[in-house]
């Protein structure tokens, strides 16, 4: 038995996840998953493909209702809710294909998320939202004539005009040119320092090792290690989940 | 000058000035009500079909609902044609409750059943075991409440209603919320959009719209059978005339109906299979050649076309 | 009565399989919509109809020679009007509205070229007298249309999974954009799928007059909303899934139709809508929810 997830929580947790599970058929994405975000850190999701990040993301969001174990948001359980009630709650992710809508303007998209996403009526400034993530210039083109970078930008956008409070980002970083990647992770850091909780799943570890302050690898829908990604890769147990078993046991 | 007004300048009131104005000076009232009726229908098509991204194939479902509503209550309970067309309404949006289920099917599906649903009430409504409630398949009489011009009046204001709509949901994040769904459901949840309930509504706005035309149609000519009013092609001309047109837009719907209803007048009456040929190719090249109709000509312009 | 509502039954379900099964070809190839469909088959009636009356010929011989005109129809139709359709933003929507296009164009030539009057194929045509079946007595062209039908279905069997182009049909139903990946020639198998498709129809259409009753230009619509009502029962894009919505289909009308004959108009309508919201899937098959 696994000591008590709760135990190892801090107080101040934003998101909990115990124990999560979801099933596809009879296939478990998630065979009890446990872990925390706390607001201001940024939490890396790491695992080979099929390990069930994206899931999670999936059941955090209301996406899919989860079919076992519990996610507690500010100390509510939020299992099973609908997507924009928690949107509303202040969950918000980012798409590993960016679904913008394509025949909008990148400033109509960004408009419909900040008119329906956000509760509260503090001012929300569009320019400096679509300028800190260099969609100024096209903020008149249609969504479909962006390229795939500038698509997932728009994406993040979509998600930051609902003013989260965590924030999923899937496979932001896939695509991006070195000098993108450098000021996404600086974007991303500097919502993490204005007080957002960040759960980013990513293949690429040297994005992982710069924006992330702590990681979470998942294996066959499990977590197995907790920590800093430097201490993951001396684990023996991820290691062999990532090189191959003829390495453990 | 902001946007909606501009808009309605520039749609509603010359289209409403025009079917108010000119019976004065042409006789031939019944093409006029005609044309009031497909221009309402069309932009009904246009909220569900062009913002909110449903197919409704069995749009005439919604129509034959409100014209049987209406001539129902007029026929056994004496009520006044202005309450009765009431009743039409909420018939329409009652079935239009009744098929909500069916927005959880996404594309073809969707336009299948709901022109599935749509024959479906036609059998209904058209069985002879029903004589007594509907009349079955022999047709409904209304002679005591015809009056051509306070029904086509009142279709006018039902079209200005109708077109008031459509230039609010141009112009509103009402409107931008459907256009949201329409292009990824799952993006506009993410936007913090209420899917479910924002489609509901567009599809019973699209569903009133209809019933409403279907009762003031039921009215005007007072005399009509079911497969009149639950006619496929009052779907299939709406929904043909708004994509020819160009949907998500007011005037899109407006252009279709005037040009594919007007050779449609000219040709189609007298010589039906050659118009229906025109209109085929006309249909075909469309999707393949336009697919987002006369008004992505001027977008493609660089002109705001309301 | 059961025994008979059961034969019979059994024996419209061939047949409606057959009605079907072009549509669903289709659909599975290629994810588009064919709202010709029962337009094609109205040809194909009309095809057997002029070759009887004119030249005497048995509707058997008129299968033969509907297989070979529609199949090489289908051919340039399809270049002409699918890959500029597949380009399209949502090419599943859209068919809908480009072969309902097509529908109107068939159906007006049909009406300029044959007129607007019934026409029927006496029913002796298949020998005279009513064929004896375990016990029951059906026409002997019921018996005639619900062989041919299982012919049929048994050949698109063998061709998808005994021929190598079925191979490729196959593999471009399971995934179009994998198939394209691994340098299979989407469209030509596409094509021909799509000629097999409304050949099917037309074949369906030279029973249509001892099955369906007399045979105008305008019945093509009533025919593509049973027709999607049996593959939707079946398996929407799963072929064989039409045999058995067919034969579900079949049974079903049989059965309102001997019970319950002033509301059996109403079936296909009613059995379409149960099936997509309750197992959309079809009775065997793939999701098709968005949300």
């Amino acid at each position: 038995m696994s000591p008590e997830p709760q135990d190892k929580a801090a107080p101040q947790a934003l998101l909990r996840v115990v124990r999560l599970e979801k099933r596809f058929g009879g296939f478990s994405a998630l065979d009890g998953v446990s872990f925390h975000v706390q607001p201001g850190e940024i939490l890396g999701l790491v695992g080979p493909n099929g390990s069930g990040k994206t899931t999670c993301i999936n059941v955090i969001t209301g996406l899919h209702k989860p079919d076992g174990g519990a996610l507690l948001y500010q100390g509510r359980a939020i299992g099973g809710m609908a997507s924009h009630r928690l949107v509303h709650l202040g969950i918000n992710r980012t798409f590993q294909v960016p679904k913008p809508f394509l025949t909008l303007t990148v400033r109509e998209n960004v408009e419909v998320a900040a008119a329906y996403g956000r509760r509260g009526s503090e001012a929300f400034d569009m320019q400096a939202l679509l300028a800190s993530l260099e969609l100024d210039r096209d903020a008149d083109r249609p969504a479909a004539e962006l390229n795939s970078v500038q698509q997932k930008m728009l994406d993040l956008a979509r998600a930051l005009a609902t003013k989260p409070k965590l924030l999923c980002v899937d496979e932001l970083a896939a695509g991006l040119n070195p000098a993108e990647l450098d000021r996404v992770a600086e974007r991303l850091r500097e919502l993490a320092r204005a007080g957002m909780a960040l759960l980013v799943v990513e293949h690429l570890m040297g994005f992982i090792d710069h924006v992330t302050d702590r990681v979470i690898v998942l294996n066959a829908g499990k977590e197995i290690f907790e920590g800093e990604l430097a201490a993951a890769i001396e684990d023996r147990q991820v290691v062999e989940v990532f090189l191959g078993s003829e390495h453990g046991a | 000058m902001p946007r909606w007004l501009r808009h309605t300048l520039l749609t509603v009131v010359p289209v409403i000035a025009a079917a108010a104005l000119l019976p004065l000076g042409y006789s031939n009232q019944l093409l006029l009500f005609n044309f009031v009726v497909f221009l309402t229908l069309a932009q009904g098509v246009n909220v569900i079909y062009g913002f909110t991204g449903y197919l409704p194939f069995g749009y005439v479902g919604f129509f034959g609902a409100g014209a049987y509503g209406f001539s129902l209550c007029v026929l056994h309970l004496h009520m006044a044609p202005l309450a009765a067309l009431g009743v039409g309404a909420a018939a329409a949006i009652l079935l239009g409750l009744l098929l909500t289920p069916l927005l959880r099917l996404s594309g073809a599906y969707f336009a299948i059943a709901n022109l599935a649903a749509s024959l479906a009430v036609y059998q209904v409504v058209s069985n002879p075991n029903l004589e007594n409630i509907t009349k079955g398949p022999y047709g409904i009489s209304l002679s005591g409440v015809f009056n051509p011009t306070l029904a086509y009046s009142v279709a006018v204001l039902i079209l200005a209603a109708t077109l008031g709509l459509a230039v609010y949901l141009r112009n509103s994040r009402f409107g931008l919320s459907l256009q949201a769904i329409r292009e990824d459901a799952i993006s506009a949840s993410m936007a913090g959009i209420d899917v479910v309930r924002s489609r509901t509504l567009a599809w019973l706005l699209s569903a009133l719209v209809a019933g409403l035309s279907g009762g003031v149609f039921a009215w005007y000519v007072s005399v009509f059978y079911p497969e009149t009013v639950f006619s496929p092609e009052f779907s299939i001309f709406a929904i043909v005339f708004a994509l020819f047109g160009g949907v998500a837009t007011v005037t899109g719907p407006i252009l279709g109906v005037i040009i594919l209803y007007g050779i449609y007048n000219a040709i189609g009456i007298s010589t039906p299979q050659y118009f229906q040929l025109l209109y085929g190719l006309l249909i075909m090249g469309l999707v393949l050649f336009l697919p987002n109709g006369l008004v992505s000509l001027f977008k493609r312009w660089g002109i705001d076309v309301p | 009565m059961l025994e008979y509502s059961l034969l019979a039954g059994l024996v419209f379900g061939l047949y409606f399989c057959l009605v079907g099964l072009g549509l669903n070809l289709v659909f599975g190839v290629m994810r588009i919509v064919n709202l010709a469909h029962g337009d094609f088959l109205m040809l194909g009636a009309f095809g057997a109809f002029w070759l009887f009356n004119l030249s005497g010929l048995n509707p058997v011989w008129s299968v033969f020679i509907m297989l070979a005109v529609f199949t090489a129809l289908g051919l340039p139709l399809y270049y002409l009007l699918v890959p500029r359709l597949q380009r399209a933003k949502d090419p599943e929507m859209l068919s809908i509205i480009l072969f309902f296009g097509l529908s109107q164009v068939i159906e007006a030539l049909a009406t300029i070229v044959f007129g607007p009057s019934e026409r029927s194929i006496p029913g002796r045509v298949f020998g005279s007298g009513p064929v004896s079946l375990l016990g029951q007595s059906l026409p002997a062209a019921w018996i005639a249309s619900a062989i041919a039908s299982g012919v049929a279905v048994l050949f698109i069997y063998l061709y998808l999974y005994r021929t190598r182009l079925g191979y490729l049909t196959r593999a471009v139903m399971v995934h179009r954009e994998e198939a394209l990946a691994t340098g299979i020639d989407v469209d030509r198998v596409s094509a021909i799928a799509f000629g097999i498709g409304i050949a099917l129809a037309a074949i369906a259409g030279v029973f249509a007059p001892f099955m369906l009753g007399s045979v105008t230009p305008a019945m093509g619509p009533d025919i593509n909303i049973q027709s999607f009502a049996v593959i939707v029962v079946g398996s929407l894009g799963n072929p064989l899934g039409t045999i058995l919505g067919g034969i579900v289909y079949g049974i079903s009308l049989a059965f309102m139709q001997s019970y319950f004959s002033s509301w059996a108009n109403l079936l296909p309508y009613v059995l379409l809508i149960f099936i997509l919201l309750v197992r959309p899937s079809g009775l065997l098959g793939r999701q098709v929810r968005s949300a």
